[in-house]
């Protein structure tokens, strides 16, 4: 059997990252504010072919848009 | 002036009678150029004493962050040795090198100590992939290695590396084409506030976790396996990530210490120097009106 977040096309990483963001947005807020910079991510990265650089793109926009790839495929 | 270029075996002669000439008809043009010279040092010697502070009020946090996420880390790497887990030797399977640097300088040798490590190990086993996170080891290991690089990531280390952050790179590695038999962190080990090293944090792929000998007292299920070595994945990364926080700040502690001490020095020398060349000018001010006194006197 497999679970309804890997069928929806989550990796295991971003099923836990999207528990622990509603864990954290249930928390009262002096708590909230700094656990929630916990959460933060801003990342950006490039991709290599031959040793040429590529063009740089966030990363979150990169794993959502392979999370709805993987979950249209799986569907 | 004669042109040093132009003539070469001029130039010996033309060097001893510049330096001959210069202290004496250039006095007055030192004393301006020390003077500036001694406030720009100064200046960069607040600078550096601002950054050391900065960097030492970080670092106690840096610091609370590396050994929380080492234990985590240390505890999460339990699991492989008690399993037993060891790389499966795979023909044609490629080896994954994540390098954990930051994209801030001015820290002395320790991006520089990471690539280096790489390029070692490229030297001995040319067969491996490389990730990077942060500028500083990209810019460095694009100039020797830059076949071997596949991803890299900017925007590592602006603060103390959150968990959110290891996980974001760890799909992004996860979903990399290849096979790679097994994935080899490379990051800054913590020795003390003055020394580090490279060292390698191994995780491993679904194939040698499912290989090694005890596994099968874990009673895990093969579909979750794949989760395991994702999860696996962030929480080396974290560590990994944490740790090089860690020596990062306390490495650019050391060299802004080092930085202001030179200043310091520097400040000292060149502030007597000022008082000499000032006195020097004062005295000659003062026998060329006397003899010019004495001189008008005797006429």
């Amino acid at each position: 059997m497999t679970a309804a977040w890997k069928a929806a096309g989550l990796t295991y990483n971003r099923y836990l990252a999207v528990a622990a963001r509603v864990v954290r947005r249930s928390l009262k807020d002096d708590k909230r504010l700094a656990a929630e910079r916990r959460g933060e991510m801003d990342l950006k990265f490039t991709k290599w072919t031959n040793g040429k650089q590529g063009e740089p793109q966030s990363v979150a926009d990169a794993n959502a848009a392979a999370y709805t790839e993987r979950a249209n495929a799986s569907s | 002036m004669l042109s040093r270029a132009a003539r070469p075996a001029l130039r010996a002669g033309a060097a001893v009678s510049s330096r001959a000439v210069a202290p004496s008809a250039a006095t007055f043009a030192t004393l301006r150029e020390i003077e500036g010279r001694l406030k720009s040092i100064r200046n960069i010697e607040k600078i550096t004493k601002t950054m050391k502070i900065v960097a030492s009020t970080k670092l106690t946090r840096a610091q609370r962050g590396m050994t929380e996420s080492r234990k985590y880390g240390e505890t999460s790497n339990e699991v492989y040795k008690s399993a037993e887990t060891a790389a499966v030797e795979g023909e044609g399977k490629k080896k994954l090198v994540v390098v954990c640097s930051s994209d801030k300088g001015l820290c002395g040798g320790i991006h520089s100590g990471l690539s280096r490590f790489i390029r070692r190990q490229a030297l001995t086993d040319a067969k491996f992939d490389l990730v990077i996170l942060g500028e500083k080891c990209r810019s460095q290991l694009s100039r020797t290695n830059a076949k071997n690089i596949v991803l890299s990531f900017s925007g590592v280390g602006k603060d103390i590396p959150t968990f959110a952050d290891a996980q974001a790179i760890a799909d992004q590695i996860v979903q990399l084409p290849g096979e790679y038999s097994e994935v080899e962190i490379v990051y800054n080990k913590f020795i003390n506030a003055t020394s580090y090293e490279p060292a390698t944090i191994e995780a491993f792929s679904e194939e040698s976790l499912a290989n090694s000998p005890n596994f099968s007292t874990f009673e895990v299920e093969e579909s979750q396996l794949s989760n395991l070595r994702e999860y696996g994945l962030a929480n080396s990364l974290y560590w990994a990530l944490a740790e090089g926080h860690a020596c990062e700040i306390s490495a650019r502690r050391n060299a802004m210490d080092n930085a202001s001490k030179n200043a310091g020095e520097m400040i000292n020398k060149y502030q007597i120097l000022f008082n000499r060349t000032r006195q020097a000018v004062i005295t000659s001010e003062l026998v060329e009106i006397i003899t010019g006194a004495t001189a008008s006197e005797d006429m």
